[in-house]
């Protein structure tokens, strides 16, 4: 009897998962609570011993407390109606809306739970859609921040303006794409696919990948053959936390690219003696550093930089790495010996001592840094990419190239390379993550970027110094870090069950 | 018996050019007269000249004509099917084929013709000459540290051992090289900031000659390598330390931090991982998953940071400045240093655990009806241990190296931190021995970790055996 319990229990819980809108409400209660609590730990006063009732985290807090508990009962009011008919009930889809606004309180958690919930069927589109109009709100909101200054930068009105339009398009093109997909018309969207890459110059990559995928899917000859970048992305977007960290990353590029526009580089570089170590306040949201430099301003440039080189640092020995390691696994054994041999030298310097050697030899700059973590990491990405052609190289594809007379570099560039290509991209996704975090170290040691730049780590140095009487100098940039370095996580496991071949 | 044991071991050290060298070194008194004696057999060998005419005659009778024609004829046809011209490539891979043809042919001719003819090698002579035991007792004799390596190569695991350690001698040569030379083509000048901008060229020219920084590259380098083999890299620009002295002071520190952090790690990690994979998605491992993605994604000097503003600033559990000797000075540097490495090893833990807990051997020892703790402890987790070893052991160098940051944050006085205060000057002998010996060590780990894993996993045992 036990045993039968237990079967019904675990097909029970089987069924359950193959909702995504459950889980995603789920992570919306869970989030939002902690979220609640841990605002409303930040506005308790110890010495008073009770809450700061006018303080911006206790409002927030409690503005988070109302999407917990709508995601809680909504998500217990679904998974009974799945276990009394096999479908979420109509009225919880309706209901769901109410979690979308939220968004504009920053529970970015409560939208992906009200957008993911409110739609049925969700096509790739609708939900690059969702992410791309998520994305750029959340950027004008941090822009806005900047109304609590006593200034705004030269071209704020124009910059937000342009990017509230793209907002309205989303909006618009969820609607065109809602009735394509009902009445049919599919190929009457290559106009808002134009446009969606157009607006993709704001830096949200989803408007980017979105016009693409329509165009190849309207070029597509066949329409019931699948395209394979496609089918990957849409296993991607079936993880939640993949979702989740893209659209972190997006965000950061997104904000990067917007920030020229909608922040005043300034405050985060020049010296203003009036406003020095200020707490957090609305006009400076993590407060000022030493000089008075707003560290909220800091953190958006800082992000630029961190980027810059996480995705230069990765690109460097995946391009160098990925090429000798084909080499070397396709040509002969003694090209492949000479070369794994001084790729052994520098593997065997482990990274942090390579880079001090490097930056001792040529001073502290971002171009050094580069070159130094893209050394260190080539004999990495070198090893992973002649494994998998030697792999490759033994299927039978290959031969099949081979006895039709292709030449040995067009086997390897056109049929071996292509195929080993999965493992390398996962690599790469997650490296970029350690690079940031390497950079910030590598500055925070005085070995990185240069102390003037607003880089995060050179951020948080200045706040080390801070630790006993402004702690907040040095919280607020490490959060950051570890945010972006979480999401290109949560991206590359997300990434490598998607290439899995296993999982198609 | 003993004949056909040193016949054997001789003619298998012998294929490889790494112990060729060796074996031949030690035992030169025998293998020199061994020498002589080969080139009087193949004086008196008519191998090479019948083969010689045996292709002469091929040639005259037009044999290899017709050989060429057929070759050709295949050639053109294939260039033909793939519409590929190049007159030129046709003719350098007829003659290609040609030449492997005529060859094969020609010693297949011989061998018919004059099957006692065999072709001579020094390798066959001196084990064709060991079965005589007058030569043996001989070899035993004049050659005794040759037989010596023998003895010793004949064990699987020492001679993965010793070609190991052959191969880590390159590497480290070449860590020395590299690291050297990136220090000499530095635009920095030493001298420039040790004496400041105010020094005359005098003493300058003063300076680099004590360090011997006057000579050219090629005498520098030589000097370093010499430093670095006789266990005396020199002394420090700044404050004229023996590198040597210090680095031994410095190393255990580094040392010490780096296993007690190894400690904390697999302490936390392996258990968390194997719970976690004994529960797949459940609220336990969904939650043991992230903590360890975090653990993965916070950076080492922020972590510390948090941890002394928490500890040491607001509860004064923990001294934030480092006492050497007490052991309480070492758990919140194990803790940060440790977090990265956990989260991987557990991460690692839950995928491996999962793999082997699906086998079919879990299944069978489940129905012999041993109880679910042995059948998890031993059966399951001594076989998804292997990767694990592997990960530890990769993270262990990559920590070594990266205690520098944990090091400055806490104030520790290891070779890290070491390295970075004086990497601004540059002091060259310094960086290019502290980073030079921690390489050494890491090779070391490496090859300890690989030994190890002959013993955990009997493929790779086999496989050794085999080599």
């Amino acid at each position: 009897m036990n045993g039968k319990n237990q079967f019904l229990k675990k097909a029970q819980a089987r069924k359950l998962q193959r909702f995504p809108e459950l889980n995603a409400l789920n992570i919306s209660w869970a989030a939002s609570f902690s979220l609640a609590l841990l605002l409303l730990f930040n506005s308790f006063d110890w010495e008073l011993k009770g809450f700061i009732v006018d303080s911006p985290a206790f409002y927030v807090a409690a503005l988070y407390l109302i999407p917990a508990g709508l995601s809680l009962s909504l998500s217990i009011c679904s998974a009974r109606g799945i276990a009394r008919s096999g479908a979420i009930p109509v009225f919880v889809r309706r209901i769901s809306l109410l979690l979308a606004p939220f968004a504009l309180a920053g529970n970015i958690f409560a939208a992906i739970a009200g957008f993911t919930t409110v739609k049925k069927s969700k096509s790739l589109e609708y939900q690059l859609l969702t992410c791309a109009f998520l994305n750029n709100l959340m950027v004008i909101m941090t822009a806005s921040l900047n109304f609590f200054k006593d200034s705004l930068p030269d071209y704020f009105a124009p910059a937000i303006s342009a990017l509230a339009f793209t907002l309205a398009f989303y909006l618009a093109a969820m609607a065109a794409l809602h009735r394509a997909q009902k009445t049919g018309g599919y190929k009457r969207l290559y106009p808002i696919a134009f446009a969606s890459i157009l607006t993709a110059a704001t830096g949200n990559i989803f408007a980017l990948i979105l016009g693409l995928a329509i165009i190849s899917k309207i070029r597509s000859s066949d329409s019931n053959r699948t395209i394979e970048w496609i089918e990957t992305l849409r296993r991607i977007f079936r993880n939640y936390m993949a979702v989740l960290g893209m659209l972190v990353i997006i965000f950061l590029v997104t904000l990067s690219v917007c920030s020229i526009f909608t922040f005043d580089y300034a405050i985060a570089t020049t010296n203003d003696y009036s406003n020095m170590l200020k707490p957090p306040s609305l006009a400076f949201p993590f407060g000022t550093d030493d000089v008075g430099r707003c560290v909220f301003t800091r953190i958006v440039f800082g992000a630029r930089i961190s980027l810059f080189i996480g995705i230069i640092a990765t690109a460097i020995p995946l391009i160098a790495g990925g090429f000798l390691g084909s080499v070397a696994g396709n040509y002969g054994s003694k090209l492949d010996n000479g070369i794994m041999r001084i790729l052994d030298i520098f593997h065997a310097v482990p990274s942090t001592l390579l880079t001090i050697a490097i930056v001792a030899a040529f001073g502290a700059s971002t171009f050094n840094l580069i070159i130094a973590l893209s050394l260190s990491n080539i004999p990495v990405y070198a090893r992973t990419m002649r494994a998998q052609v030697m792999v490759v190289s033994n299927n039978e594809f290959v031969e099949a190239a081979r006895a039709c007379g292709r030449r040995k570099y067009e086997i390897l560039f056109k049929h071996i390379i292509p195929n080993s290509l999965a493992p390398m991209i996962v690599r790469a996704s997650v490296s970029i993550g350690i690079a940031v975090l390497s950079t910030s170290s590598l500055s925070y040691l005085g070995l990185g970027v240069e102390p003037k730049i607003p880089e995060w780590g050179n951020i948080l140095k200045v706040g080390s110094k801070y630790l006993e009487t402004n702690p907040y100098l040095a919280v607020y940039p490490g959060i950051f870090i570890i945010i972006l370095v979480l999401a290109f996580n949560f991206l590359g496991d997300g990434l490598r069950d998607a290439l899995d071949p296993k999982m198609k | 018996m003993l004949i056909r044991f040193v016949k054997a071991n001789f003619l298998k050290t012998f294929s490889k050019p790494s112990t060729r060298i060796f074996l031949l070194a030690f035992g030169i008194l025998f293998f020199l007269p061994m020498g002589f004696f080969y080139l009087l057999k193949r004086r008196g060998n008519a191998y090479k000249s019948q083969m010689q005419g045996i292709r002469r005659r091929l040639e005259e009778n037009g044999e290899k004509a017709s050989l060429e024609a057929e070759i050709r004829g295949h050639v053109e046809k294939k260039l033909a099917f793939f519409g590929k011209g190049g007159r030129r490539n046709a003719e350098s891979e007829i003659a290609k084929i040609l030449e492997v043809r005529l060859d094969e042919h020609v010693k297949q001719l011989l061998a018919e013709e004059a099957p006692e003819q065999k072709d001579v090698s020094y390798r066959g002579v001196v084990a064709e000459s060991l079965e005589n035991p007058a030569i043996l007792l001989l070899f035993i004799i004049s050659g005794f540290p040759a037989l010596l390596f023998l003895l010793l190569m004949s064990n699987p695991y020492v001679k993965y051992i010793y070609e190991r350690l052959i191969m880590m001698v390159f590497v480290v040569f070449g860590v020395t090289f590299l690291v050297f030379t990136i220090l000499y083509i530095s635009p920095m000048d030493a001298s420039y900031n040790m004496l400041g901008e105010n020094a005359t060229q005098e003493r300058r020219d003063q300076f680099n000659a004590t360090y011997g920084l006057d000579k050219p590259y090629i005498q520098q380098l030589v000097n370093t390598f010499k430093g670095i083999v006789t266990l005396n890299p020199g002394i420090s620009y700044q404050g004229g330390e023996k590198v040597i002295a210090k680095l031994m002071n410095k190393f255990p520190i580094t040392l010490q931090l780096a296993f007690s952090c190894l400690l904390v790690s697999v302490l936390i990690a392996v258990p968390s991982g194997v719970l976690s994979a004994l529960k797949p998605n459940s609220i336990l491992d969904y939650a043991v998953m992230l903590i360890a993605l975090i653990g993965l994604s916070i950076p080492v000097f922020w972590f510390g940071l948090i941890l002394i503003l928490n500890l040491s600033i607001h509860h004064h559990i923990l001294r934030a400045t480092f006492e050497p000797g007490s052991w309480k000075a070492y758990i919140m540097p194990a803790i940060v240093l440790g977090t990265s490495l956990a989260a991987s090893v557990a991460r690692t833990t839950r995928s491996s655990m999962l793999e082997v807990i699906n086998q079919d051997y879990i299944v069978t020892a489940k129905a012999k009806g041993l109880s679910r703790t042995r059948v998890i402890l031993r059966h399951a987790l001594g076989n998804a241990l292997i990767p694990i070893v592997t990960l530890v052991g990769m993270q262990f160098g990559i920590m070594l190296g990266g205690t520098a940051v944990t090091e400055m944050v806490f104030n520790i006085p290891g070779i890290g931190s070491w390295l970075v205060e004086k990497q601004f000057i540059p002091d060259a002998p310094v960086v290019v021995s502290g980073v030079v010996y921690i390489a050494i060590v890491i090779s070391l780990m490496n090859l300890f970790v690989d030994i190890l894993y002959a013993f955990l996993d009997p493929r790779i045992k086999a496989r050794i055996k085999g080599y």
